[in-house]
């Protein structure tokens, strides 16, 4: 993918072209808002990576000047500040999502290949299969090698979310805002124990693990 | 001094008083004028009556002759200055103490004497012809005159005092309410200087307005005494809260320059350092979302909120970690839903902060109970576990920020989680309320009912 990071502090943003050059992705990098618009509307980019707080020209206006001049290119939006109001602020001038300063690499990945993949998640799939697993999502049962696993309804939803991102991340809090509805992090490791609890029904009965753990970042079932 | 003295003029007071002192001329000089030209009047008629009654009375006399005698013997006694008689016989003889003359410049009367000395004043006349001659009487009208004098003097002697009393009394309110104003005015200086103790002390003979706008001056500055006190505490707070984990991180990334050189475990400090950073991130991020809540920006946004569906989402969130932990989380909600107009992330976010709480604290093997109960017009979500509680001396102090009972090491959270709780609270307009569960602590926010 062809990436554009538009981000003054010149330590966050070699960190973050270094880590997605090393995933394959193609990283152009400018430091002021100005020189961000201006690529930003000559290069085709797949997704940009916009700070919130610029020099020249601010984010949310490069933002809503992209928009208004009909550019579409999906935006992560990256900021120091994290309520709700400033959340909402961001995907009112067209964010497509929105990161809290300080995060990990993981999750500025995960949600980077979220945003440049999201028109094709619009396919109408009836089953989705990974390995020996099949999850039939008309009679809502899920099998691994002719066995019936047993799920509950939010362990449902747990799994067909990864199965249908198959191959990509899945952070705790892509996985919070997308199965439970909540855009907060709460600090308990709930998502880890409901991804635990779902382990325990889906790979330890049968000795090999579909859904696998990718350090510092989140969940992702193997493509 | 003129300067002064230009402050004064545009001062309230003077400005009433002088607008008063003008109304209170006005209405004097008008009604003066009015009773004048009546008396005035009055006064003519009295005169011209006088002239008709000697004119019949002359013509009462037989004849010329005796007109002449009459004329004669009369003029004789009377001034000349107060009355006239003038009668010029049929054969041309004047008798009388003048005589009417009559040039371009209009009629003269002149003394019949020697010294025909002409008189001035100003006199009404009456002439008429009798018996062949022409007598002409005329009276003086010095009363009139005289009149508009004692008219003018009581004028000067009622408008004078009245206009200088009026404009002194103001000139002195003016200066005191100016007095007034300067005080309010050095303590707004004072205030927008720093000093933010300095208060309006109004004294007992204020006028009620500036009274008022002294006490709303003191009010603004208590706010702002206020604020600025907590502002300082957090940021007291903050310091102190987060130097203690930059410190531990400049430790662990010593161990790992040590590790670096000397060669041994890398994985450990790094870990630990970033686990540090992690928590200093989660202590701002809670502070400014306190900040945001406070504020109370967010209800600008404040939509319908199934309070019902979120406790169910919530507990169904918490409960396998609960289930980790040893513990239960029991749920006793209604089936129907249970609105409230609020913010949903927020709100979540309460209840997260009370579970969390509540699962921590209560005891091995504990229970922890969310409760939706609808009471009146009153919804009210509780969390409640069967922990060691919080004195009830205690339980206004765990609401402010970075408070913790134990502050040992060892317990996790960072203080904030019961202050976000409350101030989600106070933004819904929702009473907080933290009562014994006997044993432990309940927890009960208590929304107004908004369901259809």
């Amino acid at each position: 993918m062809k990436l554009l990071v538009v981000e003054d502090d010149t330590t966050t943003s070699t960190y973050i072209a270094r880590g997605l050059r090393e995933e394959g992705h193609a990283v152009d990098v400018v430091a002021d808002g100005r020189d961000g618009l201006v690529q930003a509307t000559t290069g085709q980019y797949d997704v940009l990576i916009l700070d919130r707080m610029l020099p020249e020209l601010d984010g949310l206006t490069l933002l809503k000047t992209l928009r208004g001049a009909g550019n579409a290119t999906p935006v992560l939006l990256l900021t120091a500040m994290g309520a709700v109001e400033d959340r909402i602020d961001g995907l009112n001038a067209g964010a497509d999502d929105y990161l809290v300063k300080p995060f990990a690499f993981g999750e500025l990945s995960a949600r980077v290949n979220a945003l440049a993949r999201r028109p094709q998640a619009l396919e109408q799939e009836t089953t989705l299969r990974a390995g020996d697993l099949t999850m039939d999502l008309i009679s809502r049962r899920v099998t691994r090698a002719g066995q019936e696993i047993d799920l509950l309804p939010r362990e449902f939803a747990l799994l067909e979310h990864l199965l249908r991102r198959k191959g990509r991340v899945q952070t705790r809090t892509m996985l919070l805002e997308a199965v439970w509805d909540i855009s907060f992090d709460p600090m308990t490791n709930v998502v880890e124990t409901h991804v635990s609890r779902l382990r325990a029904k889906v790979d330890r009965p049968f000795g090999s693990e579909l859904i696998q753990t990718v350090r510092g970042a989140g969940y992702r079932i193997q493509a | 001094m003129k300067a002064r003295f230009a402050g004064l003029w545009r001062s309230m007071p003077l400005r009433l008083a002088l607008l008063l002192v003008l109304l209170f001329a006005t209405v004097s000089l008008l009604s003066l004028a009015a009773s004048y030209a009546v008396t005035q009047r009055s006064f003519e008629q009295a005169i011209r009556a006088d002239l008709a009654q000697d004119m019949a009375g002359f013509r009462a006399a037989p004849s010329a002759g005796a007109v002449a005698s009459l004329v004669e013997a009369e003029s004789r006694e009377t001034d000349p200055n107060r009355l006239i008689l003038s009668y010029i016989g049929p054969d041309g003889r004047i008798y009388g103490n003048g005589a009417i003359a009559r040039d371009d410049e209009g009629y003269h009367i002149v003394s019949l004497g020697a010294a025909r000395t002409e008189y001035t004043g100003v006199y009404l006349t009456l002439t008429d012809t009798l018996y062949g001659g022409l007598l002409t009487i005329a009276r003086s009208r010095a009363e009139i005159s005289a009149l508009r004098e004692v008219f003018v003097n009581i004028l000067l002697v009622s408008l004078l005092p009245t206009v200088l009393i009026a404009l002194s009394g103001g000139l002195i309110l003016a200066r005191r309410s100016k007095r007034h104003v300067e005080v309010i005015r050095h303590t707004l200086d004072r205030l927008t200087t720093g000093d933010l103790a300095a208060r309006v002390q109004a004294g007992p003979r204020w006028s009620d307005d500036l009274s008022r706008i002294g006490e709303a001056v003191n009010q603004m500055a208590r706010a702002q005494e206020t604020s600025v006190a907590a502002l300082r505490q957090v940021s007291l707070d903050i310091a102190h809260d987060l130097k203690t984990p930059i410190q531990r991180v400049s430790v662990h990334l010593d161990d790992l320059a040590r590790a670096e050189a000397e060669g041994g475990d890398r994985a450990a400090p790094l870990d630990r350092a970033r686990a540090e950073l992690d928590g200093v991130g989660a202590i701002f991020q809670a502070l400014l979302q306190l900040a945001q809540v406070e504020s109370g920006d967010a209800r600008a946004h404040f939509a319908p909120v199934d309070l019902a569906e979120l406790c169910r989402t919530m507990a169904e969130l918490f409960d396998p970690s609960a289930a980790d932990l040893g513990k239960t989380l029991v749920c006793s909600l209604p089936d129907e839903p249970v609105t409230v107009a609020g913010d949903r992330t927020l709100i979540g976010q309460m209840l997260a902060n009370l579970i969390e709480n509540a699962l921590r604290h209560s005891g091995e093997a504990g229970q922890v109970t969310i409760a939706l109960k609808r009471i009146g017009n009153e919804v009210h979500l509780s969390v409640a576990d069967d922990g060691p509680g919080i004195p009830a001396a205690d339980r206004k102090r765990v609401l402010q920020r970075l408070t913790r009972l134990d502050r040992s090491r060892g317990t996790p959270g960072h203080g904030l989680g019961l202050a976000l709780v409350d101030g989600v609270a106070k933004l819904h307009d929702a009473r907080l309320e933290l009562a014994d569960n006997g044993p432990g602590l309940r927890v009960t926010v208590v929304f107004a009912d908004q369901s259809p």
